[in-house]
């Protein structure tokens, strides 16, 4: 058979371009996402209400009842952080809505069908949630220039708070892709988003510090990704206080790593 | 030999519960459009997704193009193109962007890109609206965008998952000849799964029909309907004394008579009519209707499998048995 041969030797010529296919498909991926962003702005607007109503009426009104932490100008400059935080990670956790329902219209199908594969579909994928997360942080920062809230401007910061989020967005899509495909369909995975981001928010230093929380309550801040995550973006973009700063980025690294790999994995199971 | 360009040997999924296909064996020649049918939750789409390398096979062998599909899967994706049985356009995204961005998946060089997108736009007459968001498009454009996005590659097989579901009889016809313009310019391959008896009738040169994970037989639709032995001839009558009569003159009625109706097996049913009418006549027996089925494959199926295809499942019922087959396998 002449044809196999010709795509066997058409085959040993790409080999050398793999890599470079690899990481091309992960763009496209990421291109695409954007585009629909692009056609749908309003989905950005609207996932601001809520960190609007916790920047502006809750920090006003907990900022006077004097509980400002040490080393804040008042209680906003300590939450904003926070808000930034868990505005990416609704952007994240609901990400795995979107896989389940890619899943059943039968684009994943598709998708896979085709050469690029199954890890780089999901790099893709989580890589799109993480910068769909930019978005939903730079409108954080204007807010709070609006809110005339005191907040970082050196680049250097800017940067580092852009990385921490695409890498954090990328870390609980990849969690919310991994429970998507226990859970399997979008009524179950929309309860899920419910059901973990609210502890994982309220066990974590985004609304108060670790050190005013109950005692069991601190364990669960300690191993919750989103304290450390917080930390680096608090470091960033108000105190300057880099001390445990590559504790708190080796702990995203780590994290992101296991979690996507873990996405790669599970994602093999969900498509069938 | 070279012109077997498909060639599955005891293909065996198994899921959990259930035995999804169950050890299959077919060839499939260059050029032919070739047609699964049978109920739905039978094993088509198990059996395509196997071949598309999408799951895994338990057992067997599939051998696409000369290459083995199931150590070498990412060859066959390269010459593969998939329509899924849902829609699988992306509606937030328009129709231009939603080929462009498959081009680029199958990693056309970016000289070629603009011409080829523009090209298979035009053939499947999408470039008017190829700006506009496809969740505007209807059923039967939004399966013409489908069919560009996997064209877009030049497959030299193209997998077609019920290319016609869903559509409005107008629409299925041009789906129909659109498929057949496609085997013919192309040269491609094309390997569809149907319910629907028509379709297999009118578009496909030889259907495979599944039944229960099993393909119970293959061969060309007029051959398969010829198997079936004759035309399906059906007498009513009051009178108790046709059955005598026609026992009499030698047939042999298919079942048991319901509503005084009698299903005789008959060769060249149009030229018999007037003959039995006028030998029942002469004996008084008083016949108040006659019909004349040609077979469909309707009857092949019932032939095979013993039932008849429609009394398995309706559609919704089978997309109920894939989600839990889904369940299943997880």
């Amino acid at each position: 058979m002449d044809s196999s041969s010709e795509i066997a030797s058409e085959s040993t010529e790409t080999k050398s371009l793999n890599l470079g296919y690899y990481f091309s498909n992960i763009i496209t991926l990421v291109e695409f996402d954007l585009r629909k962003l692009k056609h749908d702005t309003l989905q950005v607007w609207v996932r601001l209400v809520q960190p609007v109503l916790w920047l502006a009426i809750f920090g006003t009104v907990m900022a006077n009842f004097k509980v400002t932490p040490a080393g804040y100008s008042d209680y906003r400059q300590f939450l904003a952080p926070g808000v930034l935080a868990q505005s990416v990670m609704f952007v994240a956790i609901f990400y795995g809505i979107n896989i389940v329902w890619e899943r059943d219209l039968g684009q994943l199908n598709k998708l896979i069908s085709t050469p690029a594969s199954r890890s780089a579909i999901i790099l893709g994928k989580t890589l799109s949630a993480g910068i769909r997360g930019i978005f939903q942080a730079a409108a954080i920062l204007v807010l709070a220039i609006i809110l005339r809230i005191d907040i970082s401007f050196n680049p250097l910061h800017v940067l580092g708070i852009i990385f921490i989020t695409i890498l954090f967005g990328m870390c609980f899509s990849s969690l919310s892709i991994c429970l998507a495909s226990v859970f399997r369909t979008r009524e179950r995975m929309m309860g899920i988003g419910q059901a973990i981001t609210m502890p994982l928010f309220f066990a974590s230093n985004a609304i108060y510090p670790i050190s005013m929380m109950p005692g069991w309550v601190k364990y669960v801040a300690i191993i919750n990704p989103l304290t450390y995550i917080v930390d680096a973006i608090r470091a960033l973009m108000i105190t300057s206080d880099f001390s445990q700063f590559p504790l708190d980025v080796a702990v995203i690294i780590g994290a992101t790593a296991l979690l996507v790999t873990l996405a790669s994995w599970r994602f093999r199971k969900m498509v069938l | 030999m070279s012109d077997n360009i498909i060639a599955i040997d005891n293909l065996v999924k198994e899921f959990p519960r259930v035995k999804a296909v169950d050890d299959i064996s077919f060839t499939i020649n260059r050029g032919e459009i070739f047609g699964f049918l049978g109920p739905n939750g039978a094993g088509k789409t198990t059996t395509i997704k196997m071949l598309l390398t999408l799951i895994q096979p338990t057992s067997g062998l599939i051998n696409i193009f000369g290459v083995n599909a199931i150590t070498q899967p990412d060859m066959v994706r390269q010459i593969a193109g998939y329509v899924p049985q849902d829609v699988s356009v992306d509606g937030d995204l328009t129709g231009y962007e939603n080929i462009l961005m498959y081009a680029k998946l199958y990693n056309l060089p970016k000289s070629l890109r603009e011409q080829r997108i523009k090209e298979t736009l035009e053939y499947l007459e999408i470039q008017d609206r190829a700006s506009e968001m496809v969740n505007t498009y209807s059923g039967g454009m939004m399966r013409r965008l489908e069919i560009a996005q996997a064209l877009i590659n030049q497959p030299q097989v193209l997998f077609l998952d019920e290319p016609s579901i869903g559509l409005d009889p107008g629409a299925r016809r041009l789906m129909w000849d659109l498929i057949k313009q496609l085997r013919s310019e192309f040269k491609a391959t094309i390997l569809i799964n149907t319910h629907d008896m028509v379709e297999a009738d009118t578009l496909c040169d030889r259907i495979g029909i599944m039944d229960r994970g099993k393909l119970v037989t293959v061969g060309e639709p007029s051959v398969l309907k010829s198997t079936v032995g004759g035309d399906i001839l059906s007498i009513t009558s009051q009178s108790a004394q046709c059955l005598n009569k026609l026992e009499e003159l030698g047939y042999q009625p298919l079942s048991d008579p319901s509503d005084h109706t009698l299903d005789l097996l008959v060769t060249n049913g149009e030229r018999l009519i007037p003959h039995l009418l006028e030998s029942l006549n002469s004996s008084g027996i008083e016949v108040e209707m006659v019909s004349l089925k040609k077979p469909t494959l309707d009857e092949v199926f019932l032939k095979y499998t013993g039932t008849r295809m429609g009394e398995r499942d309706t559609w919704t019922a089978a997309r109920r048995s894939r989600r839990n087959l889904r369940k299943l396998n997880h």
